[in-house]
């Protein structure tokens, strides 16, 4: 890769925004060009979601970017967080465009609530075999994989309320989370309501407000520019086999999930490090129990392990592996992963709230139960 | 002809005109094959084909494409939605198994109602 | 009066005295039927003509003003489902098979016998018996054909209840499309179906147009048991489920096919309970599976 991170921005994270979701979207993009020292019109390349209701031109018209040379899209839900970063980077290394923006932006909180069940949903065929039977929300598809993964490995809610704990304790001291000052005990956790059984409320992240942007050049403009560049180490995409957008039921094992597994090897390759040399983690977190099986898939732990690996302390901030330092989308924002992705960034430059010493590499994984992507980032 | 081979598909447009004069031609006289009024009386959309009218254009999609020579030994089908007067039945066939010597076709018969008929020609070929 | 012993009496008379045709095979009604389903099949025509074997039937029709024979057992069966309240009728399979082709001046004869009545059964239309008949038909003391022929009676759904309109409850539906129509059809049935490649036979749920083991784009299905266990399951309690009360259970079961598939659990659940399915209807227009403690574990 030759291509780095030089800029990020994002809004405040809220549970009502009061303005538009393109208001977001360009308040965002705005921010991350000031952070890099960049002008709209550096600008020739645009990447989102699929699921973004932001097009690359409106974002264009109202930012003032004259042309683009370069715009995409990425599909599955958070699953696509990371794409979009080696969607840019690819661009920039192909000549495709030469600054490229991602951007995630909605009122995600105080319009369309994805908790909830919609029946618009259902319109998918895949859908069919899952939304009439009743199981209609992401808390309900991911605690099916839940049970299982308790029923095999012995794993209790306990366990999966320890990552909700982390989150929130890292949240606690970051003024930019929604969760500031509120931390949770493991008590606070196992009185919690159930959403879906084995899940509840605890497990599930908030639902918030906000956008974030990212901007990615190549490495040999990044030097040139306000920011000490943050290289993309690599950057890699996952879907498994028989795969499916939350409900992969009908494979061998529901204890794994594949679809990571494919993104690690691609960034173990990449990027010529292995486990032992991650500093910092951001590693999705919409439900908790998909955090214990990400630390498997990218060989952090053995198979049935990451309990173990939980409780033994390596996840907090002095441990081996600090688990999301700005305290995650359960503690921070849901901004369905980007905002993750910015933390990286802070933690290779150095400048995070929740500051890990001598951070040299960090991962990111984008949405989990979903195909996939993720990212190592790290100094030049 | 090979197994896996797809029939050229087909339509049959069921005016009305034919859905009576096939029904005749099957010396069928029951009413809802040839008089509207009282096929809608007794709870059907309009006049509909009679089977051995769908049974017959199963074995003429068939042999249409095996040729004259084709020999017609056997016909399974399964009835589904009614083909009205003025549906299009819209034919596909495929080869799907070959026993002893003959090959057995699968036809689906389809309308904008769903599938009319499925079933199986079993048919022996010369040669 | 008792379906099934009046149906066991019908299948116990057994084959019905021969009938025959009106008239013997020939060219005109060949004719007729040809111009009238368009087959331009040179063999039907001409000296050496044989009569379409779909004809076959034909021959033997009762026609306008044919009155059924005492002893025809599809008569005397329909009569007794009619007086038994099953009204409606539809013919559902036709299974010929022509051991020759027939030729203008042979004199067709035909016998039947009740082969099987099964039922009450709920479909689609309404509950109902599937009747099915064999018939025999001769040219002398030669056999030239045979047919298994299956009707339903059955008793119009509609006619229990008078409702205004099909109710169409607020739950979610399933999008249906040509790949996955025949799954839900299948539920009204009263039949769990699983795709089954036409060609390698590979066992599919969900289904989908190409068998991603051997490439054909044959897909059948087969009537599964309707038996397995509960591989995974959720009870959901929060937000609200349209058409459900909360919590209910969400069972991911693994069938003793040996394919998964979603639905709701009435029970207590935990991985490893066997199950069996119900069939669940919704309203007119949709049938759930569903699942329920195995009775005989």
């Amino acid at each position: 890769m030759t291509a780095a991170l030089v800029g990020i921005g994002a809004t405040e994270f809220s549970k009502d925004s009061g303005r538009s979701e393109l208001q977001l979207a360009a308040e965002a993009v705005r921010a991350a060009l000031a952070d890099a020292g960049l002008e709209p019109s550096d600008v020739d390349g645009l990447v989102s979601f699929t699921m973004d209701t932001n097009a690359e031109i409106a974002v264009a018209r109202e930012l003032g970017i004259p042309e683009l040379t370069f715009f995409s899209r990425v599909h599955y839900g958070g699953g696509a967080a990371c794409a979009t970063v080696q969607q840019a980077a690819m661009a920039v290394a192909t000549g495709a465009a030469s600054v490229v923006v991602c951007y995630r932006a909605f009122n995600e909180r105080s319009g369309h609530r994805f908790g909830q069940v919609s029946a618009a949903a259902a319109v998918n065929v895949d859908n069919s075999w899952s939304y009439p039977m009743g199981l209609g929300t992401p808390a309900a598809m991911v605690a099916m994989f839940a049970q299982r993964y308790m029923y095999e490995y012995g794993a209790t809610s306990e366990d999966f309320g320890r990552i909700a704990v982390i989150d929130r304790k890292h949240a606690a001291t970051n003024p930019h989370a929604w969760f500031h000052e509120r931390p949770i005990t493991l008590d606070d956790h196992q009185s919690s309501r159930w959403i879906a059984e084995p899940l509840r409320l605890l497990d599930c992240c908030q639902e918030s407000d906000g956008g974030v942007a990212l901007v990615v050049t190549s490495l040999e403009r990044a030097r040139s520019l306000r920011q000490s560049p943050v290289v993309i180490r690599a950057a890699a995409q996952g879907s498994g086999r028989d795969q499916f957008t939350m409900t992969s039921y009908y494979r061998d094992d529901l204890t794994q999930l594949p679809e990571m597994g494919v993104v690690a090897r691609g960034l173990w390759r990449q990027s010529g490090i292995t486990p032992s040399d991650v500093d910092v983690a951001v590693l999705y977190d919409h439900f908790t129990p998909f955090v214990l099986v990400q630390l498997e898939e990218l060989g952090f732990c053995g198979r049935g392990e990451a309990r173990g690996f939980v409780a033994s302390g390596a996840l907090e901030l002095d441990g081996s592996l600090p688990l999301n330092p700005h305290g995650g989308q359960l503690g921070e924002a849901y901004i369905h992963g980007m905002n993750g992705i910015a933390e990286a960034v802070r933690q290779v430059r150095g400048t995070a709230v929740n500051q890990v010493a001598d951070v040299e590499h960090v991962l990111v994984t984008a949405g989990t139960g979903v195909p996939t992507s993720g990212l190592v980032l790290g100094a030049p | 002809m090979r197994i896996g081979d797809s029939l050229p598909e087909w339509h049959v447009e069921a005016t009305p005109t034919f859905v009576i004069s096939t029904a005749l031609a099957t010396r069928d006289f029951q009413d809802v094959h040839h008089d509207r009024d009282l096929a809608i009386k007794r709870g059907s959309k309009d006049i509909f084909i009679n089977i051995l009218t769908t049974t017959g254009l199963v074995q003429r999609y068939v042999t249409d494409w095996a040729g004259e020579d084709a020999q017609v030994k056997q016909v399974n089908i399964r009835l589904g939605a009614p083909c009205y007067a003025y549906d299009t039945l819209k034919f596909f066939g495929q080869v799907i198994e070959r026993v002893e010597d003959d090959l057995v076709v699968e036809v689906v018969g389809r309308t904008g109602h769903g599938d009319h008929v499925t079933g199986t020609v079993r048919i022996g070929v010369p040669g | 009066m008792d379906v099934e012993k009046e149906a066991a009496r019908i299948a116990e008379a057994g084959e019905s005295a021969r009938r025959f045709a009106r008239d013997p095979v020939n060219l005109p009604m060949i004719h007729n039927w040809t111009e009238a389903i368009g087959d331009t099949n040179p063999r039907y025509t001409g000296p050496d003509a044989v009569a379409p074997p779909a004809m076959v039937q034909v021959w033997t029709m009762y026609g306008l003003n044919g009155v059924r024979d005492a002893d025809d057992p599809l008569g005397a069966m329909v009569r007794v489902l009619d007086e038994a309240g099953f009204t409606s009728v539809v013919a559902t399979n036709s299974d010929q098979t022509y051991h020759r082709y027939l030729k203008p001046g042979e004199h067709v004869s035909v016998t039947a016998r009740l082969e099987d009545v099964t039922g009450p059964k709920k479909t689609a239309l309404g509950e109902g018996w599937f009747v099915t008949t064999r018939s025999t038909w001769y040219v002398e003391d030669e056999i030239v054909a045979e047919m298994r022929f299956r009707i339903l009676k059955f008793r119009p759904a509609v006619a229990e209840k008078p409702k205004a309109e099909p109710v169409r409850t607020q739950v979610i539906r399933p999008a249906i499309n040509r790949d996955t129509e025949y799954f839900w059809e299948g539920l009204k049935q009263g039949e769990l179906r699983i795709q089954r490649c036409g060609q390698c036979g590979l066992l599919r749920h969900p289904p989908g147009p190409m068998c991603p083991e051997c490439g054909a784009t044959k897909p059948k299905y087969l009537v599964s048991e309707g038996y397995g266990v509960v591989y995974s399951y959720v009870v959901h309690h929060h937000p609200r489920v349209p058409g459900r009360e909360v919590p209910f259970v969400i069972a991911l079961v693994e069938l003793d096919e040996g394919v998964r598939m979603l639905g709701e659990l009435a029970g207590v659940p935990r991985i490893g309970l066997p199950v069996q399915v119900v069939f669940t209807k919704v309203d007119d227009e949709l049938t759930m599976p569903t699942w329920r403690p195995r009775e005989d574990r």
